[in-house]
């Protein structure tokens, strides 16, 4: 009994706490990368214009 | 009377086709090349390639600044992706601006 008391006194506790916050998920790079995948697109098409390039 | 306003049309004509030398010589002719910042350069000073220049990089800034505007990015940037382009997509032998905005022929 003394024993178990013993080692119960040392099993540390762990607390997990949500977060008070929000969690806030950037997504703004993966916007950028669409552009830039839109406007290489665009880019391309423009390229084709034998007045232009 | 009718003879003196047909040659001056044919050489209205004429001279507007002699003024207007076309992208794809004025490259070949190594008069115009590609710059870094998406706009064509003049490699040898001429009048024809410098109109030339004038009129085909005022176009692009149009089509440029129309790109930038429907994605909401800067316009430099878009020419910078063009040049970018523009400079894989030039042939051997023509001129290219490196960095340092020296002229060399691919």
């Amino acid at each position: 009994m003394i024993a178990l008391l013993a080692l119960t006194g040392c099993t540390p506790t762990i607390k997990i706490e949500p977060p008070d916050k929000p969690i806030v998920i950037n997504l703004n790079v993966k916007i950028e990368h669409e552009i830039r995948i839109k406007i290489d697109k665009e880019l391309d098409e423009l390229l084709t214009n034998d007045e232009l390039f | 009377m009718k003879t003196k306003l047909l040659v001056l049309a044919a050489g209205l004509l004429l001279s507007l086709n002699a003024f207007a030398i076309s992208l794809h010589d004025a490259k070949s002719q190594g008069l115009v090349g590609e710059q870094t910042n998406g706009y064509l350069g003049i490699v040898k000073s001429s009048p024809d390639a410098s109109a030339l220049a004038k009129q085909v990089n005022a176009k692009r800034k149009a089509h440029y600044e129309n790109i930038a505007k429907k994605n909401g990015i800067s316009i430099t940037e878009v020419a910078k992706m063009a040049a970018e382009k523009a400079m894989r997509a030039t042939k051997k032998g023509l001129y290219i601006q490196t960095k340092s905005g020296k002229w060399i022929k691919k």
